[in-house]
């Protein structure tokens, strides 16, 4: 739910919370006066400092609950968001703030709700957790990987979603293309038999056809990627401006272009060669229709 | 005669025919499921939030029920301010935390705990049993698996545990009174729920008197939008959210799927319309020396017409008949990936058919197929009779 009253805290990458902030946003206002006592710094994201006007050097009062005195501090610097697919429905406003100085400001105590710990990688990583889960009485540790499996299962489900219907899209793609294949060489009819009565051999004959059906693919697929790539532009930029993320959406990836290309033309060169074979095995004049 | 033509038409060129009734089908088929998927999630979740008659939730000042660990304090004194209104019918209070049920070894089973009122809530339906009374319990079949007991026996479950100093805060002998289905929990996740009292007992001093959520139901005929502003006024430190702007939020949240079933379904559209437009046409074009003479013979322009625009239709009738069926297969596959989301309700559906959305999105493909061969054909029987037999003959 998005709520301007609602702010979640980040210090120093290693704490995460989310507490009720004072700052009716509309009252926030630099105070200049405080500059004199050289106040402590945080940083803001870039949407909270779009949506409250908020500038790097600015004095501003944070305080956990409505009403207290609060901390005074200066923004110090606007943070982009990062490009984490986790984060995209989350509306919140992100301020970093030094840690003790957040502990005091909530009165959290000397309390964290987690450490980063960084391992000499490798098997160091497995004794490590095992060390930490043995000895620190308390505490649980978790491999960052096993974290970011967990944190987006989300996106797996999203994936699998993207996948399947992929693969629909696929297949109303490989139909659409074989039918129109079809009948664009099936159109051919009069060339054939022209080109057969004027003593052309049925291999050369079905040979420029299934040419003729590749090139239509293969043009009509670098077509589509072109359009593709336009769509792609077109979804990350609505996307990225509703989210206010960095994130891209979709893409367009070699593999992608590839894996298009060699469908189309295989379905190309099938559909040429079924509908050549077919025509070439006919009597020239019974596709002029006077047989 | 009509139908004749049209089936000798279709059947002449069987691949042709096939293949195109194959393509309508897959573009109906993706047509179906985008439709379904647009208003799948909304008419679920509406039924979900109506299921027990709660049209009001109320969770601490600022948050979506169950979307942070806040509670309502002084729960007691805000529920008797609630049932002061004279417009509210029943206030069901709900306290969610874990219970853990210690196993051999030192191991414990962890599920989710409800603390309510039996004779209001509305987060469970009652399979086997009946409703949890003082030192009872109802429990779901997940749960059940896990820990290896059934309605009747006796087992210890302990709550409130604190992590530094590795202790429960409280551990008590409960009864199996039940077995439950509950309603906005996910597929496969433990849970139990009990009197309110028993939890805020075992979850220690922390969750005395304290409430994460309220369910309200408005008395028949008053208006929800008054409560609900009536309580925003005499509890300033709740939220109150009525199932519009819980239905809107969730919308906001999951708007991606509803742009990606327009864009898709209107893609659909397109390919359909488009493979029956080129189909007819090119037919048309074969045949412009058949409807010279038909022409010729007497027979009416708007006869041959017609007979081209069944002959789309026909196509796009059986493609849309075949595509519903496909459409409901892969709708259900669909809808088992997307169920498995994190923490989405078992009872959410994504894709759910609604007769009137299906009906209505088959009969726009199949009107808009049929109109994509209009131009065709009414060109077809418009051609001057004597020139095309002159041409056709030479």
């Amino acid at each position: 739910m998005w709520n301007p009253h609602r702010i979640r805290f980040i210090s120093d990458g290693t704490m995460r919370l989310t507490i009720l902030v004072p700052l009716a946003l509309a009252a926030v206002a630099p105070l200049a006066a405080a500059r004199a006592q050289q106040p402590r710094t945080i940083a803001i994201d870039a949407r909270l400092a779009a949506d409250a006007r908020l500038h790097v050097g600015d004095v501003v009062v944070l305080a956990a609950q409505p009403g207290e005195a609060g901390d005074t501090v200066r923004i110090a610097a606007i943070t982009r968001p990062n490009a984490d697919p986790s984060e995209i429905a989350h509306q919140e406003y992100r301020v970093r703030v030094h840690l003790d100085q957040l502990q005091s400001l909530t009165a959290y105590g000397d309390r964290v709700h987690r450490f980063a710990v960084q391992s000499r990688g490798g098997a160091t990583t497995g004794s490590a957790v095992a060390a930490i889960d043995a000895a620190a009485f308390g505490f649980l540790a978790h491999r960052s990987r096993d974290v970011a499996v967990e944190t987006s299962a989300t996106f797996a489900v999203v994936s699998r979603f993207h996948r399947a219907i992929g693969v629909i899209t696929v297949v109303a793609s490989a139909i659409f293309l074989l039918c129109i294949l079809l009948l664009k060489v099936d159109e051919r009819r009069k060339d054939v038999a022209a080109l057969r009565l004027s003593g052309i051999s049925r291999a050369t004959v079905v040979k420029s056809i299934v040419i003729e059906a590749s090139m239509v693919a293969l043009f009509g697929t670098l077509f589509g990627a072109a359009l593709g790539w336009l769509a792609t532009a077109i979804v990350n930029a609505h996307y990225q401006g509703v989210y206010r993320t960095p994130l891209r959406f979709a893409l367009i990836t070699p593999r992608t272009i590839t894996f298009a290309l060699v469908l189309s033309v295989v379905l190309g060169v099938a559909a040429g060669a079924l509908a050549a074979l077919r025509l070439a095995r006919a009597h020239p004049l019974a596709l002029l229709g006077r047989r | 005669m009509l139908g004749r033509l049209v089936a000798a038409a279709l059947l002449g060129h069987r691949a042709r025919t096939i293949l195109a009734v194959a393509g309508v089908a897959v573009s109906a088929a993706l047509l179906l499921d985008m439709v379904m998927l647009s208003t799948g999630m909304s008419v679920s979740f509406r039924s979900l939030l109506l299921a027990r008659g709660f049209q009001l939730r109320v969770a601490p000042k600022g948050t979506l029920p169950f979307d942070t660990e806040a509670t309502i304090a002084d729960a007691t004194a805000t529920i008797a301010a609630l049932r002061e209104s004279p417009d509210i019918d029943a206030v069901s209070p709900v306290l969610g935390g874990n219970i853990h049920v210690p196993g051999a070894n030192g191991t414990a089973t962890s599920a989710v705990a409800l603390g309510l009122d039996p004779r209001y809530q509305g987060d469970y339906e009652i399979l086997a049993g009946r409703d949890p009374g003082e030192g009872e319990i109802v429990a779901n079949d997940a749960l059940l698996a896990a820990i290896g007991r059934g309605v009747g026996d006796t087992l210890t479950i302990a709550g409130g545990y604190d992590p530094q100093l590795r202790r429960f805060a409280g551990v008590r002998r409960v009864t199996i009174a039940g077995r439950a289905r509950f309603l906005y929990l996910s597929r496969g996740q433990r849970a139990a729920a009990m009197p309110t009292a028993s939890l805020q007992a075992l979850g220690g001093a922390s969750r005395r008197d304290r409430a994460s959520l309220m369910m309200i139901r408005a008395r028949p005929g008053a208006d929800v939008e008054t409560v609900r502003a009536w309580i925003a006024r005499r509890l300033p430190r709740v939220t109150a959210i009525s199932t519009e702007t819980a239905l809107a939020q969730v919308e906001e949240r999951l708007s991606y799927f509803r742009q990606l079933a327009f864009i898709l379904g209107s893609v659909s559209l397109v390919v359909g319309v488009l493979l029956v437009g080129t189909l007819v046409t090119v037919s048309v074009n074969e045949r412009i020396g058949e409807f010279a003479v038909l022409r010729a013979i007497g027979v009416a322009k708007r006869t041959i017409t017609a007979q081209i625009m069944i002959e789309g239709a026909t196509l796009m009738l059986v493609g849309s008949l075949l595509g519903l069926l496909l459409g409901l297969v892969t709708a259900r596959y669909l809808n088992a990936i997307l169920s498995s989301f994190p923490g989405l309700p078992q009872a959410i559906d994504f894709f759910l058919f609604q007769p009137r959305s299906a009906w209505t999105a088959l009969g726009l493909l199949a009107i808009a197929g049929v109109l994509a061969g209009a131009w065709p054909a009414w060109r077809g029987a418009s051609l001057p009779v004597a020139r095309t037999l002159r041409e056709e003959a030479a």
